[in-house]
């Protein structure tokens, strides 16, 4: 009886601590890490919008890009107007795409040439580094302009390991304002992952006035 | 087993996965660096600085030497100089070197450039990308560590925390030559 009544009072210190410290440890895993991994949202200090994988061992961001940032860029370093119009109009996002494995996780790869873009009921391919070389070559760009512009581009197929990434430019050969999905996928450890974004929005080329304070 | 040893034991074992579910949860990982199986011979360059002083991978032979690929434009290779700064600070004495190569881009450029990032290391210019093609380069930035025998032994794809001190004490083990056998998570280099 008095064994009995012990091993309740030491069931009852058990609960007290065990059931508070479980709720706290069940509230700090974060949503991301058990929900859907596709995300989208707002940059909140430019109001670009952008679409987000973040699961499986890896992190795939596309962010817009407006036309006239792209060719603000690339006039500085060696385009010609009509040039830099030219791939500023081919829907141009920023990229990310990292390995968020911890030390001695897995190897991550992908293949830009295996992924497509769905538009307007056609199916197509991103413009690569390859596809767009053969573009600049037809249209006799610089060389210093075609150095700036290839190592500017994500590139077409990378191996990760945990912890390394890439930032760089895509493009989805569509005029701006375009939507699309995009199926896309990654190998990891040696198995395949896919997933798709829904409704991307190539970003507009809109140019805004200077407003008139005078009215 | 006593409830004082119970509740120890609970108390160990909750905070052992708090630990791992939050190192999880947040994405953060170590400053790493990727032993390169087999460690194939650095291909060799002659670049100009800045300055116009002509620099010569094989100059460094006997020293470790992180190459480091980057441009101007490239937002993480802007954000890890301030760190490779740090890092140089703590290491030039040390028989160790940094060449930070700039892929494509002018002097004046560069120039302009180190006003807002100040650095006392080399930075070298690969004008017509020549050197680039000849490294497994894919993207920027990319870092490789040369050992002292001319041989790439470590590669880093995407920015580090290069003044981290088990990132630093790696290199020194290089450099020692306490590091000759490449860990499990060796990797090839791309083509």
């Amino acid at each position: 009886m008095i064994n009995s009544s012990h091993a309740k009072k030491q069931r009852t210190q058990y609960h007290r601590i065990a059931v508070p410290l479980l709720s706290l440890l069940c509230g700090l895993i974060p949503a991301a890490s058990v929900g859907n991994p596709v995300n989208q949202g707002t940059v909140p200090e430019t109001g670009l919008h952008f679409w987000e994988w973040r699961g499986q061992g890896a992190l795939f961001r596309l962010t817009q890009r407006l036309p006239d940032q792209t060719r603000a860029f690339f006039m500085a370093r060696g385009f010609g107007s009509k040039d830099a119009d030219f791939l500023a109009r081919n829907c141009v996002f920023q990229t990310l795409f990292e390995n968020t494995d911890a030390a001695g996780g897995a190897t991550l790869e992908y293949d830009l040439d295996a992924w497509t873009v769905h538009a307007q009921g056609t199916a197509q391919g991103l413009l690569t580094r390859e596809r767009w070389s053969d573009i600049w070559e037809a249209r006799g760009l610089s060389q210093a302009a075609r150095i700036a512009f290839e190592w500017s581009l994500l590139p077409t197929r990378q191996r990760y390991q945990p912890a390394d990434y890439n930032w760089g430019m895509t493009s989805f050969g569509l005029e701006p304002g375009s939507r699309f999905d995009l199926d896309f996928s990654y190998q990891r450890a040696g198995t395949r992952h896919n997933g798709r974004f829904e409704g991307v929005e190539c970003p507009p080329d809109v140019h805004p006035e200077p407003q008139d304070d005078r009215k | 087993m006593t409830a004082n040893k119970a509740q120890t034991l609970l108390f160990s074992l909750l905070l052992m996965i708090f630990t791992i579910t939050r190192s999880i949860a947040s994405g953060d990982s170590p400053a790493t660096l990727h032993a390169v199986a087999d460690r194939p011979m650095a291909p060799e360059f002659a670049l100009a600085d800045i300055d116009g002083v002509i620099h010569r991978l094989s100059d460094y032979r006997g020293q470790v030497v992180i190459v480091n690929f980057w441009a101007t434009w490239c937002p993480p290779c802007r954000e890890e100089m301030p760190s490779m700064q740090r890092a140089w600070e703590q290491i030039q004495d040390e028989a160790m070197v940094i060449l930070a190569i700039d892929v494509g881009e002018d002097a004046d450029t560069i120039f302009t450039f180190t006003a807002d990032y100040p650095v006392e290391f080399p930075l070298l210019l690969d004008l017509d990308s020549r050197v680039i093609q000849e490294w497994p380069v894919r993207g920027l930035p990319t870092t490789f560590i040369v050992d002292p025998q001319g041989r790439i032994a470590y590669r880093a794809i995407g920015t580090r925390d290069w003044e981290d001190p088990a990132l630093l004490d790696t290199l020194r083990k290089l450099h020692n030559g306490q590091v000759e056998t490449p860990p499990a998570t060796s990797n090839e280099l791309p083509d």
